[in-house]
């Protein structure tokens, strides 16, 4: 008995912070939170929009269990509502809209019924008021000292084919929510933000006569050619210095990973398989991780860049054709049953390589394009079930994942 | 048939970073039409603002372009050349497609002796977004060999792949699926 429990403890230990285990928090134990508005501009319709947002992204730092009731009140009221007087933090803010029509919003925190936190927001325009609903929720995370949510601030990239060949390349914020065109016309896709500041983009042109890897300086206003393959061409990974991209192409009409350095502009074959190679992803500074065809069914592998030697990574899932890394941890799309086409279901998994645990992090529809937050606390992906599309987000450690409706057509590729 | 418009570029900074003081130099190499917003570097951000232009113009004329050698126009050499399916998953040539590609290998060995073949490769819905993009190619390159074996010139040949971009069908059936997963030709000059 002595020795089980001993097990039992040193297990803990082990797997503590090891996040292909589940973390059952049960939400009654979450401090509540309400939310009060205090505006004085802009219309009710509005109002209960920015109202959804906040609640939405408060809810998403998984710190609350949130009230979703909107209740009005006075900015100045000393004492906060009485229907939210049991409540143990309130969030009361206020929107008003200047003279030179820039939306600006404070917001008081209250700790019962007394006020501990305060902040100033401002926005040029009403309808980017989802950045300032996002900059709060991270600034209530900061004040609670939790782990940062800094993902929450970094922007999507995706490309979205909008009829046979023509496609859009669009950046938003981390809930699809604000949508902005930087490239339209054509066929574009691929996009994959260059660096952490995310101040350039690659993308895949399939304009000319071979697809073309381009590279996009936002800051200045500038598209260049990096490399062109016959084929195909695909940007998967940036290493974190961005001076070596990974990169898939079709030579010869055989798809393989390539290594490519910025500075030199010299390319270096990487994978050598005559079946499929694809999605290359570093896994620290000497290995990637892959998705190959080489057991007859795309899976995914990993290799030093040292060597030859293939490791399969994944033994479960009949088809598991897409996959994010970080760190140890790698997140991957399974398709559950069998069937060609009959209601298919694709989950995401995640594992780690330095356990033998799998977590299984969807249970219903087809979830893809996994993409794991630049610090690995978020996992972003896209659902689509029952002919509805949605945007999700999943707390590694809080055990949780959040929806946000997508009215886009569908979505090609992915990055943020 | 460069139509990319990267437009207010400028504009999606300062919606996004919110920081920027350089002006725009937008190089127009790459870009037939790209809009800048001469945005000064406050918080302002101007209302969304882009410009389509239409690749069709061009596709319309190459279909028009006529042979020099024969009677048939492109076009009608391509209409010879029906699409070549795939199983599931699969990029080997089917014992029922092996007619088709060997017929295409006699058109390109005749009327087309003089032109250049474009294989393009597509997929259904079902795969993953570059895992597709390798299989559409991989299908390619399998009707590329039989082209070669036939005697067709491999200089002669180009492929591409579009994925899963370019369905004929967008129906959530297993008939519209398969007509997905093909490889079409096209006649270049």
């Amino acid at each position: 008995m002595k020795i089980l429990i001993a097990l039992f403890f040193f297990l803990n230990i082990v797997y503590a912070s090891d996040a292909t285990i589940e973390v059952i928090k049960k939400a009654d134990s979450l401090p509540s939170i309400a939310v009060e508005d205090a505006s004085i501009s802009y219309n009710d319709t509005f109002k209960l929009q920015f109202f959804k947002s906040l609640v939405a992204d408060l809810n998403v730092i998984s710190l609350f269990n949130v009230d979703r009731h909107y209740r009005y009140t006075d900015y100045s009221n000393s004492s906060v509502l009485i229907a939210n007087k049991n409540m143990n933090y309130i969030l009361r803010y206020r929107m008003n809209e200047d003279d030179n029509g820039a939306l600006n919003v404070k917001i008081k925190l209250f700790d019962h019924n007394q006020e501990v936190f305060t902040k100033k927001y401002r926005v040029s325009k009403k309808n980017i008021y989802m950045f300032i609903s996002h900059a709060i929720a991270f600034d209530i995370n900061e004040f609670m000292g939790a782990p940062s949510v800094a993902w929450m601030k970094r922007k999507v990239i995706f490309s979205r084919v909008i009829a046979p060949r023509k496609s859009e390349i669009i950046i938003a914020d981390y809930t699809l929510s604000y949508q902005y065109k930087v490239i339209k016309g054509g066929f574009n896709i691929f996009p994959k933000w260059a660096n952490s500041s995310q101040s350039a983009f690659y993308y895949s042109s399939f304009e000319g006569d071979k697809p073309m890897l381009k590279y996009v300086d936002i800051k200045a206003g500038k598209i260049k050619n990096i490399i062109a393959s016959d084929g195909m061409i695909v940007c998967s990974d940036v290493s974190r210095d961005g001076k070596t991209l990974l990169l898939t192409m079709g030579l010869d009409g055989q798809a393989d990973i390539y290594s490519y350095n910025t500075e030199t502009k010299k390319t270096k074959r990487i994978t050598f398989y005559k079946g499929i190679d694809v999605n290359g992803q570093f896994l620290g500074n000497d290995k990637i991780v892959f998705i190959s065809s080489r057991l007859g069914y795309p899976n995914v592998f990993s290799k030093k860049l040292s060597t030859n030697d293939v490791e399969q990574m994944v033994y479960y899932g009949k088809s598991n054709s897409a996959c994010s890394v970080h760190g140890e941890y790698i997140v991957y799309k399974a398709r559950e049953s069998s069937h060609a086409f009959t209601k298919n279901t694709f989950n995401l998994h995640l594992i780690s390589t330095k356990t033998d645990f799998i977590r299984r992090l969807t249970a219903i529809g087809v979830n893809e394009f996994p993409r794991f937050s630049k610090d690995g606390d978020a996992i972003i992906f896209i659902k689509n079930y029952q002919g509805q599309s949605a945007i999700g987000i999943i707390r590694l450690h809080h055990n949780k994942n959040y929806l946000f409706p997508l009215k886009n057509g569908r979505i090609q590729s992915m990055d943020w | 048939m460069k139509s990319i418009v990267l437009s207010s570029v400028v504009t999606a900074l300062l919606v996004f970073s919110g920081c920027s003081t350089k002006e725009p130099a937008v190089d127009t190499r790459d870009t037939k039409h790209v809009q800048k917003n001469e945005a000064p570097a406050t918080q302002e951000v101007q209302a969304v603002s882009t410009e389509t232009v239409s690749s069709e113009d061009s596709m319309v004329q190459d279909s028009e372009t006529s042979v020099d050698n024969g009677k048939m126009s492109i076009a009608d050499i391509e209409a010879k050349l029906p699409s070549v399916y795939f199983d599931f998953d699969k990029y080997n040539i089917k014992q029922s497609m092996q007619e088709r590609v060997d017929n295409v290998a006699q058109v390109g060995k005749s009327v087309a002796k003089n032109l250049n073949l474009k294989l393009e490769g597509n997929c259904d819905e079902w795969g993953s977004d570059e895992y597709n993009f390798a299989l559409g190619l991989k299908r390619a390159n399998a009707v590329k060999k039989v082209l070669v074996s036939d005697g067709i010139d491999a200089s002669r040949i180009s492929m591409i792949s579009y994925g899963e971009s370019n369905p004929v069908c967008t129906e959530k059936t297993k008939e519209c699926w398969a007509k997905n997963r093909r490889v079409d030709f096209k006649v270049l000059p």
